[in-house]
């Protein structure tokens, strides 16, 4: 298993790619898709980036449903697992979200419903409230928090996309445990008809800023290359997108400058 | 309360999603974030946002022509304004902000600043409009809900009453502050005025404030040159205004009249004051003296209350101007008096260059003239025939895409002008040598460059300084308007400071402070109705090699069915300590101002409204949460609720 991963990350390598992880290990932030664009993803549309800036909802058009499983450096006990549904209804979309990190001394799981509203033509909005538990091994208290988090996207011109959002505003004093906020705004470009390149600034409570960059390509209609870069850990991403008629599945590998390759596989079901 | 208030917020601001207000362009945001980022003048930053304020409410009459009116645009140049003026005067009344980058001497970037400060109502009015008496009655009231400090002589919110009439060509009004921990009533001014347009051009009577030339000898209003890029280095103003401020120490108190016939022009004044010192007794108490002036305002401490009013100041003075062809020249003098001597401590050697006695003589002369494309200003002043201060600038304007513009100075350090704002880096105006150089230059279509640099040398000792010692600052600025709706800048500033070393006792080290500033900023109006804004500010403090980061997103919305603005503001920073702590600017009530220093690892959250109603109202509403990591779990937290009505009829 570890020298197919060696071969893969050989291979990957060569052409620049990263994992961006998260600094705020609270934040969703997409799927293998945006991983695989150094997690420039609150601008770019998609099933799992709709859970990342929840504006993007309503930029989904059919109903969905997908799964999602992120190794850590190939450490089980670091394993997320995801999945998610998106309900189209008109001008707005619902989603909702369930996720699942550690293991039997440690678990971390979350649950959000989220709606994103298209606005006007060019703007959307969207909201999301998180419940998050965590529990403990057995000695130790469980704790429950519950969150929102909102963001905005608008189109400036046809090719050119941008957005914010918000993880938590919510002053501490309200809640009896730490959890870190995150803001992000980030803007991306349409390069012809089968490049997107986006850029993209992230800061969370008490940590520095992130620059993040990433790209994707099509190389036919149903594949997609993906590689970016983020100023955290100097870490690069390489991703790939296949889609099948109804079903769509996305690899990405990220890189850590000292702890290794987190790789991360999707399914994304289009039902109607 | 603070959970349910937050609850409240929170639950009703995502049901709004629109807001038009004007918003103040990036540059006058960066002078006001470095000039509160000045801890030995915080004043400064007050009567700066002040006259903003005052513009944004009485905004200037674009179309006037006059250049009196138009020079209260204090941040355009002597050029614009006559530019500004001739084309107006040629080519007929503006219509549209639009116009105004189309006119020699405007850009886009300048013509953005100005927009909240102009209307494009022509200037005749019908009598009957005229003679119609106004009023404005504004009432703010601040607290921080957290804090409940008992040791304070008087309640912990803030409140700030003003009022204002203006009928025909009389205008009046009142200023009232009790600021946090002071008793009621602890500020008060006011003021009767009447502007003519024949030999008498205005009569005040009360609180007034008073500039001539470029300020070196009496400048009792903002100063010149406030920030390191800025094009408005060069005026030169003779004018009195009524003071309605809150600042509580930098005013006068009594007449002032300015007349003018043809040419020549004189205004003549008798102030006296009381203001908050230090007083000393000598050894068997039967005189005191005063060894230093207390300008912070506050009285809330039993301290703070002995020294309020403890010293009575005296000043008369005149000034005379005469406009020649292309040269405006004009002398001053002034005489201060005061109750008690002034007996600085001597044996600090800071001290020794210190004013002491009771009266001082100022007499200064001050000179601007515009030849073509070159402006030459300059102003020369003695205190008691001793000590000299003067000034010299050149703007130069080789063509319509750049301005150049240089400064000279040299203030000795026994030169005492106790109400003069000079031009430079120093609040005090004295102990001071140096050299200022800026330019902008439009490099291409509605993208700015400016740039400039101020080498200063202090000859003699200075706060935190024991040592004859030298600064230097630096900027370079990028700025790129490609529309209306758009608007990024960045910049690039340099500060270098000689301080004394922190350690043990004797002779202070030398301490080289260096701080390198980059800022990003972008603003967008996404529709008529959304605006956002995102910045990013690095910090990087050396020899410490600490950092400072800034990241804010600010949200504004008008809702379209109810006349309600909203603006939202989150923002994250984390700093490694206080050297590296960055400001912020914040949006707040009408005279009232925010840019707190950030420093640590922490949050803020604001979220104002502003609601006008029955056409004679508006309310405004802001709540703030500055959130502080102390450690891995816990947060200090201190939030402030600030509320203000403001009624005209």
């Amino acid at each position: 298993m570890y020298s197919l991963q060696r071969i893969i990350v050989s291979l990957v390598v060569f052409f620049s790619f990263s994992a961006a992880f998260c600094d705020n290990p609270f934040l969703i932030k997409g799927g293998p898709g945006e991983a695989g664009m150094g997690s420039v993803c609150i601008m770019h549309s998609g099933f799992w980036s709709s859970f990342s800036n929840q504006a993007l909802l309503a930029l989904n058009d059919s109903w969905s449903a997908g799964f999602n499983y992120q190794s850590r450096f190939n450490i089980q006990e670091l394993g997320t697992t995801t999945a998610a549904a998106v309900f189209p209804a008109g001008n707005s979309s619902v989603g909702l979200i369930f996720s699942h990190f550690g293991y039997s001394e440690f678990r971390r799981s979350m649950t959000g419903a989220a709606c994103g509203l298209q606005l006007t033509e060019s703007i959307a909005a969207g909201l999301q409230i998180d419940y998050f538990f965590e529990n403990f091994s057995a000695d130790y208290d469980s704790y429950h928090s519950v969150t929102f988090e909102a963001g905005l996207f608008f189109r400036p011109s046809e090719r050119v996309s941008a957005a914010i959002h918000v993880f938590n505003p919510v002053p501490a004093s309200l809640r009896n445990t730490m959890m870190p906020s995150t803001l992000r705004a980030g803007a991306g470009i349409q390069l012809g008809s089968t490049i997107f390149a986006g850029a993209e600034a992230e800061m969370s409570t008490g940590e520095k800023l992130i620059l993040k960059s990433g790209l994707e390509y099509g190389v036919s209609e149903n594949l997609w290359l993906r590689g970016g870069f983020s100023s955290e850990f100097t870490s690069f991403s390489f991703g790939l997108g296949y889609m099948l008629r109804w079903l769509r599945i996305d690899l990405s590998f990220v890189t850590h400058e000292r702890l290794g390759i987190s790789s991360a596989a999707s399914l994304v079901f289009k039902i109607k | 309360m603070k959970k349910n208030l937050i609850t409240i917020l929170i639950l009703v601001f995502p049901g709004c999603l629109y807001c038009q207000e004007k918003i103040l362009s990036g540059e006058i945001l960066n002078i006001a974030e470095e000039l509160a980022s000045d801890e030995n003048d915080q004043e400064t930053v007050n009567l700066y946002l002040e006259q903003l304020y005052e513009l944004r409410e009485n905004t200037v009459k674009i179309n006037s022509s006059d250049e009196t009116e138009l020079s209260r645009l204090f941040f355009l140049t002597a050029f614009q304004i006559r530019s500004l003026a001739d084309h107006i005067t040629h080519k007929g009344p503006l219509e549209s902000v639009y116009e105004i980058p189309l006119i020699t001497g405007f850009d886009r970037a300048v013509a953005e600043i100005m927009a909240p400060f102009i209307d494009f109502s022509h200037t005749f009015q019908n009598d009957r409009n005229r003679m119609r008496c106004l009023h404005t009655l504004l009432a703010n009231f601040m607290i921080s809900p957290g804090e409940n400090d008992t040791t304070l002589a008087g309640s912990s919110f803030r409140l700030l009453t003003k009022y204002k009439f203006t009928t025909g060509r009389f205008s009046g009004g009142f200023t009232s502050d009790k600021d946090k921990g002071e008793k009621m009533f602890d500020f008060i001014s006011g003021n009767l005025a009447f502007t003519g347009s024949g030999m008498v051009r205005k009569i005040i009577a009360g609180d007034f404030s008073f500039r001539s030339g470029q300020g070196i000898h009496i400048n009792t209003g903002i100063r010149t040159g406030l920030s390191l890029t800025s094009a408005g280095y060069m005026a030169v103003r003779n004018e009195i205004k009524p003071y309605t401020s809150a600042g509580e120490n930098n005013f006068f108190r009594g007449v002032a009249a300015q007349m003018a016939y043809k040419k020549a022009g004189m205004i003549i004044f008798l102030s006296h004051n009381n203001l908050d010192a230090t007083l000393t007794a000598n050894d068997d108490s039967s005189q005191y003296t005063v060894t230093s002036f207390q300008e912070t305002g506050i009285h809330s401490t039993s301290s703070e209350l002995n020294k309020k009013d403890a010293v009575s100041e005296t000043v008369l003075g005149a000034s005379l101007t005469y406009r020649f062809r292309s040269l405006n020249g004009g002398i001053t003098y002034s005489g201060s008096m005061f109750s008690l001597p002034l007996l600085p401590e001597k044996s600090d050697p800071e001290k020794v260059f210190d004013f002491d006695g009771k009266t001082n003589h100022i007499l200064s002369a001050h000179y601007n003239s515009l030849l073509n494309r070159l402006l030459l200003s300059g102003e020369i002043s003695v205190s008691n025939f001793e000590d000299i201060a003067m000034v010299q600038g050149i703007t130069l304007r080789p063509c319509d895409r750049l301005t150049l513009n240089m400064l000279l100075r040299n203030y000795s350090p026994g030169y005492t002008a106790f109400h003069a704002t000079s031009p430079g880096s120093s609040s005090s105006g004295r102990n001071e040598q140096g050299i200022l150089g800026n330019f902008r230059f439009e490099a291409a279509r509605h993208l700015f460059i400016s740039a400039g640099c101020d080498l200063s040398r202090y000859p003699w000792l200075r706060y935190r300084t024991s040592f004859p010692s030298v600064a230097k600052r630096m900027e370079l600025r990028f700025s790129y308007n490609p529309s209306e709706n758009l608007a990024a800048d960045m910049a690039f500033s340099y500060r270098y400071a000689m301080l004394d070393e922190d350690g043990g006792p004797g002779m202070a080290g030398i301490y080289e402070s260096e701080n390198k500033i980059f800022r990003a900023r972008i603003s967008y109006r996404i529709s008529p109705n959304l605006a956002l804004l995102t910045r990013f500010d690095h910090k990087m403090v050396q020899p410490a090699g600490d950092r400072g980061m800034l990241f804010l997103q600010d949200i504004t919305v008008t809702l379209r069915s109810v006349p309600v603005s909203i603006w939202f503001r989150y923002c994250l920073f984390s700093t490694d300590s206080w050297e590296s702590r960055l400001y912020a600017y914040e949006n707040d009530l009408l005279y009232s101002f925010s840019i707190p220093a950030l420093s640590g690892k922490g949050s803020v959250s604001c979220l104002m409204m502003k609601w006008k109603f029955m056409r004679r109202a508006e309310m405004r509403i802001k709540y703030s949460v500055r959130s502080v990591m102390k450690d891995a779990d816990y947060f200090s937290e201190k939030d402030e609720l600030k509320m203000q009505m403001r009624i005209w009829f």
